[in-house]
């Protein structure tokens, strides 16, 4: 076993000085690295080495143990290779950061210099500036920096590159394309797989990664019964409408808009902003407010928040207690009911224990909601007008006390002052965009990032 | 008159035949008990062959022997018969009626003369007074056109229906001698926009004027069969009736002229067949009923209504038997004569299978039929709407298969407008829709059966789940005994045998399954209780297995009498009848066996899945098969 384990370091140094050579522009790292590996092998202790290595099959246990000096070391070394890739970016985005200045970018890189000196640095610049182009999700981003890797090089030649990790550094870069590619939700296309295939050959571990995201990927894709469109409709009167829609989730429902957001200018000059009212409601719902009791009152409450992708809306509810058991009569037995056949059988026999599939569950009950509204603007006033238009289908609202029980909700993410304005934007206080736009995956990504590269730069 | 008191002599004879028959029998036996229930039953007339399917007996008495009319009935029917099928072999153009979806005046007036707007009409109303079973036997060739069949059935089946059976003797002898002579058309108005079954969404309201003469009603109803020409009309609607001092809405009847005014008729529906026949929308606007006009009493209607809806159905069975009987002529002239590869097409033997299929289905359907004319015809008041509901589910959708082989037979040629199979095919679909859906007769079917098992074996079962040793053991050691092959003795055949012995093997499989519904009955008791009522697919399999199991009754019964009695081709009806009883056996014991599962096992739970998953999302949700994700 260790025999084995020491063969497999030998060889795989001499695959690294290998790529050392191919490489000019990696050398010095390399050297680097050539040295530790000597060291740490001399001194039999094997910790550092195998992180080198480690990178697709090691335990998290030696990522930890990984010493505090190389980082320092190879940030300094970072530093000089990358700011050249970051600096191209930094020049174009003085200007615009768009699609096609990003692909100029990737278009001078390529043009520079035939033996693409220093690609894995670039592509790893270029993927952390996606973001900032806004091409992130771009497959045909991705794919044109995947174009980047000069071709046929890094394939493996024989049985024992193939076994071993044949240009680490490179297919760890690759990998790491394809990564953020799948924290995006980008699928690959057959492009992809051509580039790759291309570049690293069958069976590497960029390939590896292609074909795990598209088994995946497609399992995935659908997994989702309520599913968001990518792109949400901008206009908020839409927005509410589909977001109503959704949290309805019955056909039935319908959605009224009861105002359409406008701007006026009254006689004094002032402005005057109406806020968009959007509300719906399904039948089923006007029959039970219709069978309210209007001595108990009815609630209306909100906001309550309601995330889409990065956009957070706020609705609100019209909602009444659950009725106290004795108003619960159940409606009785009329034998003369059904014209055909009996509705219920006259029997004293119950279903038998092995026949009840139900479960047991406890039944908490939360009181009827009547109805949803959206507004960009959460004030009594304007819920009151909402009430009113639901007072014209469901008039018996005109003798059931309401209550507005209205929470902060929206502005506390806000901060104050916003709701006094009168510039008309009262959008944006309700309807919150999350500017910084990886989730969570994304992020994870991002802290992993400088690891990897420390993996890679020793 | 005459025809009816015989019939009540020889048949209070004949009861009283089998009365001491029946003690005879019994005096040996210890079942004091049991025969005790029965002569009481023999004596109410509370006719109940179905019911007593389900708690696993024959009530061999009750369709055996097959009802028989007497010989003067028979000249009679020859009598009548043979005008009307002149008259719609002659006089009815069927494709023109259908062409211009209305009945000519003269064809109505041709029914008129032949006294068909009045057939069950007593005599001293102005009617033929005409008994159940020759009603059937006219509706047989009154089915040859779907459009009058459907005329005559809303005039005369529903329409004046209240009148003659719920009326008072002022109503009867104002209206029925002008409904009788078809100077006036009927109607029943029951159906609206927001009610089909449910009695308890009828909008239509009556409300007593101030003088208390009249009531006014107000409201609309849907899909009224003669809704444009009739003149009298059963209108059902919803009043205030005070019941323990409490006010209550209840369902009244009442008969209203359209000369009352107030009434207006829609645009006639465009239909997919019976296009002659007129339906359309009736609205009401404050129309003045006087109130004796109201059938029975203010509240009752109800009642009238079920009534009317159950003794309707039984003509169906002779209906779909008069038009297959057609069918089959018009297309086995086809199927000899048209040559393919040198031979006729009567020789193949798809095309046999279809004759077959169609010979058998119109014998089961007219056994049916005329077995529970017959049962109606006996004095006493027999409740037959289960019986009547089992014919008119199995005929209709006989009926349907039948219209459609027959069209098969000729290919393209049946399909177009130049054979009338087209139209047969269009007439027959209204069969398992109208007069209550085939469903809810299934409900309907399988739930008086299930209460009335229920209410005699509810001790039983609660003995049984209280874990009574004794009952378990005789449960145990019955199944033991079945599934070892000891055969059922219901006393079908054998010494006291009411069926033909060249057809004891079908009547010892119509035993063994009867025996083994009386058991899956009990144990679907058992399992579901009164929560039984939810669970539609069971109750749909025990509505089939009731039908097919009637069905093999009549069959047996019929063609038991026919080689009795040496009727001409007897041997051809028990070969139908062994046929029949084949299918119907292993087509019983599937079903049972499937009753006995629970519902993951026999796919109930599934079906339900997908329909829920279906109708969640209001449509077909599979991805298509051409769409991919990468």
């Amino acid at each position: 076993m260790k025999g084995s384990r020491c063969l497999h370091q030998l060889k795989s140094l001499r695959l690294l000085s290998h790529a050392g050579r191919l490489l000019p522009a990696a050398a010095g790292d390399n050297g680097a690295l050539f040295r530790l590996h000597s060291s740490s092998l001399l001194g039999g202790s094997q910790c550092p080495q195998r992180e080198v290595l480690r990178h697709f099959h090691s335990s998290p246990a030696c990522t930890k143990s990984q010493p505090a000096r190389f980082v320092q070391e190879e940030d300094k070394t970072r530093d000089k290779s990358l700011v050249a890739h970051d600096d191209l970016f930094e020049q174009v985005a003085k200007e615009t950061k768009t699609k096609a200045t990003f692909n100029k970018v990737i278009d001078v890189y390529t043009k520079r210099d035939i033996r693409r000196r220093g690609h894995v640095e670039f592509i790893y610049a270029a993927l952390k500036k996606m973001p900032e182009f806004g091409v992130e999700k771009d497959l045909t981003v991705y794919n044109k920096l995947l174009d980047v890797f000069p071709k046929e090089v890094f394939v493996p030649q024989n049985f024992i590159q193939r076994m071993f990790n044949h240009y680490p550094r490179q297919q760890e870069c690759g990998v790491q394309l394809l990564e953020q590619m799948e924290s995006y939700g980008i699928m690959p296309n057959i492009e992809t797989k051509v580039l790759l295939v291309q570049i690293f050959g069958e069976k590497t571990h960029p390939m590896r990664k292609y074909q795990r995201i598209m088994y995946w990927f497609p399992r995935f894709m659908h997994a989702n019964p309520f599913p968001i469109p990518k792109q949400l409709p901008e206009d908020p009167v839409d927005l509410a409408r589909f977001s109503l829609t959704r949290m309805a989730n019955d056909w039935d429902a319908k959605v009224t808009v009861y105002q359409l957001p406008c701007t006026d200018i009254t006689d004094s000059g002032a402005e005057v902003t109406l806020p968009h009212i959007v509300g719906i409601q399904s039948p089923s719902q006007m029959e039970a407010l219709a069978k309210h009791n209007p001595c108990r009152p009815v609630f209306v409450e909100g906001p309550f928040p309601l995330w889409m992708r990065k956009t957070c809306v706020y609705y609100y509810v019209l909602r009444a207690d659950p009725a106290p058991p004795e108003e619960k009569i159940e409606e009785p037995y009329d034998p003369e009911r059904c014209l055909m056949y009996p509705l219920q059988l006259d029997l004293d026999l119950d279903r038998d224990l092995g026949d009840d599939e139900s479960f047991d569950v406890e039944d908490l009950d939360e009181g009827p909601v009547f109805a949803m509204c959206m507004t960009s603007q959460g004030d009594q006033a304007t819920l009151n007008q909402w009430i009113s238009g639901l007072q014209q289908s469901n008039p018996i609202l005109g003798q059931i006390p309401t209550l507005f029980r209205l929470g902060a909700g929206p502005r506390e993410l806000q901060g104050v002052g916003d709701t006094d304005s009168t510039s008309g934007t009262w959008f944006p206080s309700h309807v919150h965009k999350e500017e910084a736009d990886p989730g969570e995956d994304a992020e994870a990504v991002v802290e992993e990032e400088p690891r990897r590269s420390q993996g890679v730069k020793q | 008159m005459m025809n009816m008191n015989r019939l009540i002599v020889s048949r209070t004879f004949r009861i009283g035949q089998r009365l001491l028959g029946c003690h005879a029998r019994h005096a040996g036996q210890e079942e004091l008990r049991l025969q005790q229930r029965r002569s009481i039953k023999t004596h109410c007339r509370h006719l109940a062959y179905a019911k007593d399917l389900f708690l696993g007996q024959v009530n061999k008495a009750e369709v055996f022997p097959y009802p028989e009319i007497g010989n003067d009935e028979v000249e009679e029917i020859k009598q009548l018969v043979a005008p009307v099928e002149k008259f719609f072999s002659d006089d009815v153009d069927s494709a023109k009626i259908d062409r211009e979806a209305t009945i000519p005046l003269e064809t109505l007036q041709g029914l008129k003369d032949l006294g068909l707007f009045g057939i069950m009409i007593p005599e001293e109303y102005g009617g033929l007074g005409l008994s159940h079973t020759i009603y059937a036997r006219l509706n047989e060739i009154i089915a040859l056109d779907g459009s009058i069949a459907v005329t005559l059935a809303a005039h005369q089946a529903i329409g004046l229906k209240g009148i003659l059976i719920a009326g008072n003797e002022a109503q009867k002898k104002k209206y029925l001698p002008k409904l009788a002579s078809g100077e006036h058309i009927a109607a029943f108005c029951l159906t609206e926009p927001g009610s089909g079954s449910d009695a308890a969404s009828i909008q239509t309201r009556a409300t007593l004027s101030e003088d208390g003469k009249h009531y006014l009603i107000n409201g609309s109803k849907i899909w009224i069969s003669n809704g444009g020409m009739a003149d009298i009309m059963t209108v059902f609607a919803r009043t205030e009736v005070e019941v323990d001092g409490v006010k209550k809405d209840k369902i009244s009847a009442f008969i209203v002229e359209r000369a009352f005014g107030g009434i207006a008729s829609g645009k006639p529906e465009d239909k997919l067949g019976i296009r002659g026949s007129n339906t359309c929308e009736l609205s009401f606007d404050n129309v003045p009923v006087p109130v004796e006009n109201v059938i029975g009493e203010i509240g009752g209607g109800f009642k009238i209504a079920m009534n009317i809806l159950n003794s309707g159905r039984f003509s169906m069975g002779s209906s779909c038997a008069g038009m297959i009987k057609k069918l089959i002529e018009l297309t086995s002239e086809y199927a000899a004569t048209r040559k393919q590869f040198n031979k006729s097409l009567s020789e193949f033997g798809m095309i046999q299978e279809k004759f077959a299929m169609m010979a058998l289905n119109a014998f089961v359907m007219e056994s049916m039929a005329y077995l529970t004319a017959g049962m109606m015809d006996r004095p006493g008041v027999p409740d037959c709407s289960l019986e009547a509901a089992m014919v008119k589910v199995f005929s209709s959708e006989g009926g349907w298969i039948c219209v459609s082989e027959a069209l098969q037979v000729l290919g393209g040629l049946g399909y177009t407008k130049n054979y009338p199979f087209e139209r047969f095919v269009r007439d027959c679909r209204i069969l398992p829709i109208f007069e209550g859906t085939n469903e809810i007769l299934r409900m309907y079917i399988a739930l008086t059966g299930m209460q009335y098992a229920g209410k005699i074996l509810t001790g039983k079962i609660k003995e049984m789940k209280k874990g009574n040793i004794g009952l378990a053991i005789g449960m145990v050691s019955k199944k033991l005994r079945t599934s070892l092959g000891a055969s059922v003795d219901l006393g079908l055949t054998g010494k006291d045998g009411v069926v033909h012995p060249s057809m004891e093997d079908s009547a010892k499989k119509l035993e063994q399954n009867v025996s083994l519904f009386g058991s899956t009955v009990e144990s679907l008791l058992y399992r579901y209780g009164k929560t039984i009522v939810d669970e539609q697919l069971v109750l749909k399999r025990v509505a089939d297995v009731l039908i097919h199991m009637y069905a093999m009754t009549a069959v047996l019964s019929r063609a038991s009498r026919s080689i009795s009695i040496g009727l001409r081709n007897h041997d051809h009806e028990v070969l139908l009848a062994n046929t029949f009883c084949n299918d119907a056996f292993f087509k019983n014991n599937y079903w049972m066996v499937q009753l006995q599962k629970h519902s993951p096992e026999n796919n109930d739970a599934n079906i339900k899945k997908i329909a829920k998953q279906v109708l969640e999302n209001r449509a077909y949700i599979c991805s298509h098969p051409l769409e991919r994700t990468y």
